[in-house]
């Protein structure tokens, strides 16, 4: 024993915190050990959580704590140097028993899980998940995401050179830690509609269909695979945040199903239902999700999160009371739709897709668009339509297009706080930019609603000036006609619709030349250089003449706009998510439901 | 006169194009056929001839049914102005701005659908109706009117539609029945899955035990179609956008999807049963 100390007080003394991968039985515990504690100060801890007593070479029993992570988590291993003096005897057992308590207290022994799942794919889920991340960082907690299974085809490859889910990458971003294969143990990359690609353990496995997948690899092998990721999470991390997959109450396969309830069962995790409040039918769906499960997994549940509300929460009240009562679960928050601009898992944003050749069209995503079904049509000339809401989505587009808006001065403002004022007024003369009514608003110098018809306040507002172009707003009229007509150079028809409040006064050009009782009228607006349009008529792009007068006018080549710190920009914008998050949710519940753990 | 309803157990749901798919059955089986929705909160509108707006989605239906549409398939549009306040077109004309918190009488909106349905009925030998969301909003069951309340003014048969793209499908169909009062559990005749990927056969099991569960028959299961729609607000945006129209002419491209959608689904739904509940 003495003997023992000897090496701990030498350890104690030069403490070296890291991996030692000189050592010749690196990684003895396992890979990315801390080595500091090689000799640890509190053997033999007797618990049973991280060792076993064994027989001895010598004859008798010993305490092995071979299988031991504990002491090597940095966290942990620093924590316990500070509290352990290298005094050249040992301190008394009780003195060690007091100390690995209080670092227990705040690193244990294995990790609390809480898992969040869903009503449906899309519920919120990652977005919840990636929150609670964060919210459990800035307290202090060492945090991992975990996601036994998931399916998508955006991945990415962690320092260690396994492939995950870009989801859960960006959950360790908020988590504050290194992504992490384990963090993501299956992944299924569709192929076709009933064929993936299985990842495991941040490799290629093997192409599975449906029925293989459900019946010979889950049950398997997966739940061995996800068990031994889940181990080495709780064995190195302070809490887990655990995200389910789609819905956990899909009947006809939930035997056969590991991401959900069974990842639940093996984690011992209490459980969140998410629904997204934006479809609707929400009540129906939380309810439905909960008894459709069996009543011993129900019980599992400790919580709702009511997400991506658009509008005032209040008027739930009376439906949530409804809901608290039937399920006897309560509702631990209603979270706004953020407005945030983190990747969601199923967009190319955070894959950042250069030469694919594709033309990409950026639509400015105002919060108020109208009428964007206008766009549809362009789609058949091969082209790709993004909905653009900060500069950097403009990059490299080769149109941009602004919409129809309910409200052309509120989404004005918008686009100012957005930068996009400045970003598409940079883009004058580089690509085609066009108008539809609300956008061909936008386009001109000035807004002039002196009656606050449009506004709250009556007042001139200052536009893109991209067109000589002067609208009022005078007073509260719409216009709804339908109308017929041709492009003013004569090089085809167009056709469509008309529904304003506003009248605009141009000196431009006209772009159309519309029917109207047997005369011709002029429509729109073309600036002189041809690469700036404005249009009332809602559908021009219905028949094929406006489209491929649009594509003419597109550059060669796509134009680049400024680099963004897209790293930073993430970072933030987990913050935000977090904080919005954290003030909606009743935290200390949640705090004391991960606690708490299943008893 | 008949008609049948289609609800949704979601804004999204596919109702809009079940919708369609019953317009143009019955359309096609020689009937007169219209398209109702009482309620739109959509900004996609569309103009009529005459001049009136109305949500886009019924002016396709129209479409479907062979004819031009009108004011009538869908009484009350809303158009959402940011900040919780709304424009209200009513019939086709602009009836009132709405601010935040302050409500058009639901007397007067309820009459606009009364008034419009009956017109519409009288007319034809079927309206194919379009509920709105979820009906199963319990939060605001006093106050709605594009769902149950119209059912049970119309008299009319509803079929529920899920969707099982966003997954959660038999949550959904059993939540949303569930939560319904029981008077209006009785309009609800059948149950369809809308954009279904894959092997039918894996959802044996979770349909037989809908039918159980709900005591009313599938009417089966739809497969994921590229009928685009134009979207009806902008969750669908991203959804709706993207996919093949045949042809120059947008509408008669959609139209022609429509057909194709329609052949193929004789062999996924259940038309017998479709017309059965509709004429019973």
């Amino acid at each position: 024993m003495d003997e023992h100390w000897a090496k701990v007080e030498a350890e104690l003394k030069n403490f070296r915190p890291g991996p030692n991968q000189e050592c010749p039985y690196y990684s003895c515990h396992f890979e990315g050990q801390d080595c500091s504690l090689c000799f640890c100060p509190l053997y033999p801890c007797m618990d049973p959580n991280l060792g076993s007593m064994v027989k001895a070479r010598s004859g008798g029993e010993v305490w092995s704590c071979e299988k031991c992570y504990w002491t090597h988590r940095s966290d942990v291993a620093a924590m316990v140097a500070e509290r352990i003096p290298a005094t050249p005897s040992p301190p008394p057992r009780p003195f060690l028993d007091r100390v690995k308590k209080e670092v227990e207290a705040v690193h244990p022994t294995s990790a609390m899980p809480i898992m969040v799942l869903g009503a449906t794919s899309g519920a919120g889920k990652s977005l919840i998940t990636a929150a609670l991340c964060r919210l459990f960082s800035d307290m202090g907690y060492n945090v991992a995401p975990f996601k036994s299974q998931n399916m998508s085809l955006n991945s990415m490859v962690t320092p260690a050179g396994g492939e995950i889910s870009r989801a859960q990458a960006l959950q360790a971003v908020a988590a504050r830690t290194e992504p992490d294969s384990r963090m993501n143990p299956i992944l299924l990359k569709p192929k076709q509609d009933d064929v993936s690609q299985v990842i495991v353990d941040g490799k290629p496995y093997r192409d599975m269909d449906v029925p293989t997948y459900y019946g010979e690899f889950t049950m398997g092998e997966g739940v061995e695979v996800v068990t031994r990721a889940w181990n080495f999470l709780r064995r190195t991390r302070d809490v887990v945040v655990i995200e389910g997959a789609g819905s956990p109450a899909e009947i006809n396969i939930s035997e056969r199903e590991i991401a959900n309830m069974r990842t639940a069962e093996i984690a011992r995790a209490p459980c969140i239902l998410v629904v997204n409040m934006e479809w609707g039918g929400a009540f129906a769906y939380a309810y439905g999700t909960i008894m459709l499960l069996p009543p011993e997994q129900r019980s599992m549940f400790k919580g709702i999160v009511l997400n991506n509300m658009h509008g005032d929460p209040s008027c739930l009240r009376s439906g949530i009371e409804e809901l608290e009562a039937r399920l006897g679960i309560p509702v631990l928050g209603v979270v706004p739709h953020v407005d945030h601009l983190l990747p969601d898992e199923d967009s190319q944003d955070l894959a950042k897709e250069k030469g694919s050749g594709d033309v990409r069209v950026g639509v400015i995503m105002l919060p108020r668009i109208a009428n964007f079904t206008d766009l549809d049509a362009l789609a058949l000339e091969g082209v790709k339509v993004v909905y653009v809401k900060e500069p950097r989505s403009l990059e490299g587009v080769s149109a941009v297009i602004i919409p129809g808006t309910k409200n052309t001065v509120a989404d004005l403002k918008w686009l100012r706080e957005r930068g996009l004022f400045d970003a598409i007024r940079a883009l004058r003369g580089k690509v085609p930019i066009l108008g539809i009514c609300g956008g061909f608003q936008m386009l001109g110098k000035e807004v002039v609603d002196l009656n606050g018809v449009e506004g709250d306040v009556g007042a001139i507002w200052e536009g893109l000036g991209l067109l000589d172009v002067t609208t009022r707003f005078e007073e509260y009229e719409k216009r709804t006609v339908q109308v017929t007509g041709r492009l003013a150079d004569g090089s085809g028809e167009v056709r469509g619709y008309e529904i304003h409040m506003g009248m605009s006064e141009s000196r431009e050009a006209p772009l159309f030349v519309l029917d109207e009782n047997g005369k011709g009228r002029n429509e729109g607006a073309i600036s002189a250089d041809g690469m700036v349009m404005g249009s009332y008529v809602h559908g021009l792009f219905d028949l094929p003449a406006f489209r491929r007068y649009l594509l003419s006018r597109m550059p060669a080549s796509s134009v680049r706009t400024a680099e963004v710190d897209y790293d930073r920009s993430v970072d933030e914008g987990l913050d935000v998510v977090a904080s919005v998050v954290g003030s909606c949710l009743d935290m200390d519940r949640l705090v004391s439901i991960l606690k708490e753990g299943l008893r | 006169m008949s008609s049948i309803m289609v609800q949704g157990t979601s804004s999204g749901a596919g109702k809009t194009t079940v919708s369609a798919l019953l317009c143009r059955h019955f359309a096609l089986r020689g009937f007169k056929v219209a398209p109702f929705k009482a309620s739109n909160l959509s900004l996609n509108s569309f103009v009529t001839a005459r001049g009136e707006e109305m949500g886009i989605s019924q002016a396709y239906q129209a479409w479907a049914c062979g004819r031009e549409p009108e004011g009538d398939m869908n009484p009350i549009l809303l158009k959402p102005r940011g900040n919780g306040s709304c424009q209200v077109v009513l019939a086709g004309r602009p009836y009132a701005d709405v601010a935040r918190g302050r409500d058009v009488d639901r007397e007067v909106l309820r009459e606009a659908v009364r008034t419009s349905f009956q017109r519409l009925v009288k007319a034809n030998d079927v309206v194919v109706i379009e509920g709105s969301g979820s009906p199963a909003e319990v939060n605001l069951r006093q106050d709605e009117i594009a769902n149950m309340a119209t059912a049970e003014m119309a008299g009319s048969p509803v079929v529920l539609v899920g969707d099982i793209e966003r997954g959660g499908v038999f949550a959904g169909l059993y939540g949303t029945y569930a939560l319904l009062e029981e008077r209006h559990k009785r309009l609800v005749k059948a149950f369809l899955i809308n954009r279904f990927r894959g092997d039918e056969s894996i959802l044996e099991s979770g349909i037989s035990r809908m039918e159980e569960l709900l005591g009313v028959p599938s009417l089966g299961v739809l497969p994921f179609a590229d009928l685009k729609f134009p979207a009806e607000d902008s969750l669908d945006m991203g959804r709706g956008q993207g996919g093949l129209v045949k042809g120059q002419d947008v509408r008669k491209g959609w139209l022609a999807n429509l057909d194709e959608l329609y052949e193929m689904s004789m062999e996924q739904l259940d038309y017998a049963t479709i017309d059965k509940i509709a004429f019973s």
